[in-house]
């Protein structure tokens, strides 16, 4: 096989996996929510760019309505639990995530079913290593993009306003700021940005299906944070880099060595085990947070240096 | 002007009245001091004012507006200010971090914004960085600015908390025992600025205060809580020279048994 295909490959779902892991670092790293339904809202982003494709939009309104639809899917579902105790909004993403994907199944007539979906293709360059390029390019531009944009937000006033809700909520409420407006502002940014990356999937793939959007997604996302840095930008992106080479290495390692368990669950095994060392000994991650860095914190600087 | 009115609030916890019907008011541009022996509702009362503890019956008003059922950012924003008897800070973040979360404004709070108007929201930022050195100055703690306010001792926690509500900049403060664990040197410091913030600014105080010498130094009027309710108030001398007062003071304060 041509590897530029396999670098191809390798590139994008970094990517994709990179989106994931940097939108629950805006959730859980930086405000302490803990959405244990990723996988839910990157099948919606996933699904929306396919039924908009299909109905035969421009691409980029594709990527956009598929992002925004996610997005609010997040907002309506969680809003309810972030009135509530932290715990209500796992079991809420944690329960959707599995509802979405049941009814996905029992539906036929407008997505497939469990037969899957054809998702029509973007680029059409005339060759196939051409189109391979132009979805590296694609995928690596919207990561890029979200990068920077989530770089930005975190090193703001409104980054400080989500880390203090993960401190002390009531004191946040205190200060004079609506926790649940923040909250709620957060997951429709993360739940936009994990429907990106899936319509970069579903177009990518160029075919979906129910099974690819099992609650193991979420498990590795979540293994990628916690690896990474939570509360790191850097560090989710890292995070995403490294766990997805070990799950392709993995991948590889089973061609030439034969083992007495299917390394595809010896795996699971594997990073199950890491994440508990990793909580235990750098529960903090590879790269940990660091402050929020505004004008204000240059004025401080330059103050203590000169005392 | 009576800027703060409390009606009758009664609030139970469980079968423990911890406020019967306690009612006073706070006029525009004094310090008003609320005494009273421990578990009598002091802060119990303070946590009914500023919407943290929903009350049972009563009413609060402030500036005339009917308060009783907002939440504390929306008390917040109608011009009063809570500094907790135990701290709430924001542990990982630096006490300049603390300090700034509680400006009245900072548009860059606002996502969009946050993304959009980056010029504005930073030079914003370096104005209120100015504002947090006046007050860290005031407390002593400009040289810890950056340290996390984890790193705190338990005085040093209570200044932060106390320069959080001068950074809120609002038209009343309500201050739950501002000189304990603080060394009386810089507690009477405190109060002083407090005093001056009064004099020069026109800032309302309520403080909930243990020690009754500082009361003489610094409160214009007194309220005596015991058992849930107020039972005396006037001026310092009015309210010390009761003959009841001591017994009171001293005595141990028991919540009405309802239940
Ligand atoms: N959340 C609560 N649940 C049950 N009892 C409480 C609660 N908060 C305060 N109390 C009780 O209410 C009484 C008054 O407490 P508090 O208002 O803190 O008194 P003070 O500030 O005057 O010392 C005490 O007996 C206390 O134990
Ligand atoms: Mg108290």
């Amino acid at each position: 096989m041509d590897p530029l295909f396999y670098l191809a490959d390798t590139l994008i779902f970094i990517g994709i996996f990179s989106l994931l892991s940097l939108s629950l670092n805006l959730e859980f790293g930086l405000t302490s929510l803990g959405n244990f339904g990723k996988v839910a809202f990157f099948m919606a982003g996933a699904y929306a760019y396919t039924l908009l494709a299909h109905a035969a939009l421009p691409p980029y309104l594709c990527f956009l309505g598929g992002a925004l639809i996610a997005g609010l899917i997040g907002l309506v579902i969680t809003l309810p639990a972030l009135r509530l105790r932290e715990d209500y909004l796992a079991i809420v993403t944690l329960s959707f995530g599995e509802i979405l994907r049941t009814v996905v199944k029992a539906e036929e007539g407008l997505a497939g079913g469990v037969r899957g979906i054809s998702v029509p293709a973007v680029f059409h360059l005339g060759s196939s290593r051409a189109d391979a390029l132009a979805n590296i390019l694609l995928t690596l531009g919207c990561l890029a993009l979200c990068f920077l944009l989530l770089q930005a937000l975190a090193h703001s006033p409104y980054g400080r306003v989500l880390r203090a809700i993960r401190e002390d909520e009531v004191a946040v409420k205190a200060l004079g700021k609506n926790p649940v407006y923040f909250k709620a502002s957060v997951l429709f940014i993360g739940s936009c940005i994990a429907g990106l990356a899936g319509g970069i999937f579903a177009q990518y793939l160029n075919f979906i299906d129910p099974t690819m959007f099992l609650p193991t997604v979420t498990f590795l996302v979540w293994m990628m944070l916690i690896l990474g840095g939570a509360g790191n930008n850097w560090g989710a992106l890292l995070g995403g880099v490294v766990v997805e080479l070990m799950n392709r290495g993995t991948r590889i390692m089973k061609d030439f060595i034969t083992l007495p368990v299917d390394p595809n669950n010896l795996q699971f095994i594997f990073f199950g085990l890491l994440v508990i060392l990793i909580l235990i000994f750098r529960p903090q991650g590879i790269l940990p947070e660091g402050p929020v860095k505004t004008a204000a914190r240059k004025e401080a600087q330059n103050w203590i240096s000169s005392l | 002007m009576d800027l703060l009115v409390v009606d009758r609030v009664v609030k139970n916890f469980g079968g423990l009245r911890v406020l019967n019907q306690a009612s006073l008011v706070v006029k525009k541009g004094t310090v008003t001091a609320l005494v009273g022996p421990n578990g009598s509702g002091k802060t119990t009362l303070f946590n009914v004012i500023y919407g943290l503890t929903p009350a049972d019956e009563g009413e609060v008003y402030f500036r005339g507006k009917k308060i009783t059922r907002y939440p504390p950012y929306q008390i917040y924003r109608e011009g009063l200010a809570l500094a907790f008897q135990l701290p709430r800070l924001f542990n990982q973040l630096p006490i300049m971090d603390n300090l700034l979360l509680a400006a009245p404004v900072n548009s860059g709070e606002n996502p969009l914004r946050a993304l959009f108007t980056r010029p504005r929201w930073q030079e914003e930022e370096r104005a209120l960085a100015r504002q947090a050195r006046e007050v860290l100055e005031l407390l002593e703690l400009t040289p810890l600015a950056l340290r996390p306010a984890g790193q705190l001792s338990g005085g040093q926690r209570k200044l932060v908390e106390i320069g959080r509500v001068l950074m809120a900049k609002p038209e009343m403060i309500l201050v739950d025992e501002p000189a304990a664990g603080i060394n009386p040197v810089l507690a009477r410091k405190i109060y002083a600025t407090l005093k001056k913030l009064q004099q020069e600014k026109g800032l309302t105080l309520f403080v909930i205060e243990h020690r009754l010498e500082v009361l003489f130094d610094f409160a214009d009027y007194v309220y005596l809580m015991d058992a849930g309710r107020v039972v005396l108030e006037g001026t310092p001398e009015e309210v010390l020279a009761h003959p009841d007062f001591y017994t009171i003071y001293a005595g141990e304060s028991r919540p009405w048994r309802v239940l």
